[in-house]
């Protein structure tokens, strides 16, 4: 970090392989496109090189980079209207499933999430994808916990409503 | 089951990696950044250079009238004070021309 700091490219370029999985898996799923989820990831990745002096350490890096992951794809979500799809309790509804390790069902399930309002996409992606509790996720979020949790019970709610083909009536928006 | 449930969403988004050579674009974004941001610092340089220029012609002209004005004015209170001294000198030797001038003569015609 240090060596990043102090303007040596192959420090960076280290940072740079160390942390590209979080922050383009983070991308992908808020914005369910390869392109725009690597472009995103590089729009990262160039504002954290111009604020390395700001990051104190390698907690704080992660940190960093999954805060600034998921609000600039919110933003960006907001910014293209890309926030058109279809809310999921109008989603097409599927037939019961058993859970079981289906990669057919993983893809139907990560769909579903894609699914969701960004705001409960950002909370359920921390929380599975990166494995945060719902204390880093309120602090990277800058939501209270009593949403985090609000947002992770009612999305569970739907996703597994939704997987195994309940009808649903309630708006999570 | 509930469990189950969030086990198998741990699966679903397990974490990806972007395409091979994902390290290699952000350097060459970054080198790209550094050499717009020095045009744009360059250009931006050159502006304010030709504004500087600019102002440097305005404000010396401005000063060059001043500093004629300020002459025009000190020759016409130079001249104003020439003339003075002159009336006065005039004024002077008139008043001695008069008393040194001698009395008409008297023709005895007692008219």
């Amino acid at each position: 970090m240090t060596r990043a700091r102090a303007g040596e490219s192959s420090a960076f370029a280290a940072l740079v392989r160390r942390y590209q999985r979080t922050v383009y898996s983070i991308a992908l799923r808020m914005l369910s496109d390869r392109h725009r989820a690597e472009d995103l990831a590089q729009e990262v990745f160039l504002q954290l090189y111009r604020t390395l002096d700001g990051i104190d350490s390698d907690t704080h890096l992660a940190f960093w980079l999954r805060k600034v992951a998921v609000n600039r794809a919110i933003d960006r979500m907001r910014m293209e209207s890309r926030h058109d799809n279809e809310p999921l309790t109008e989603a097409v509804a599927v037939a019961d499933e058993p859970i079981e390790d289906d990669p057919l069902l993983h893809k139907r399930m990560a769909d579903l999430v894609a699914q969701l309002p960004p705001a409960a996409r950002a909370v359920v992606v921390l929380r599975y994808q990166e494995d945060l509790d719902p204390t880093d996720i309120a602090s990277t979020l800058d939501m209270s916990i009593n949403t985090v949790k609000s947002h992770l019970k009612r999305s569970l709610t739907l996703l597994r409503a939704r997987v195994q083909g309940t009808a649903i009536v309630e708006d999570i928006r | 089951m509930s469990k189950d449930f969030e086990q198998q969403l741990h699966e679903a988004l397990r974490p990806v990696d972007p395409e091979e050579g994902f390290e290699q674009r952000v350097l060459a974004r970054i080198v790209q950044e550094r050499s717009s941001t020095l045009r744009k610092v360059t250009r931006w340089a050159s502006v304010a250079l030709a504004a500087s220029v600019v102002f440097a012609a305005v404000l010396g002209t401005h000063e060059w009238q001043l500093r004629r004005e300020q002459e025009g004015l000190e020759a016409r209170k130079q001249l104003l004070e020439a003339l003075r001294l002159t009336g006065e000198k005039l004024d002077v030797a008139y008043q001695a021309v008069n008393r040194e001038a001698p009395e008409p003569a008297d023709d005895g015609s007692g008219a």
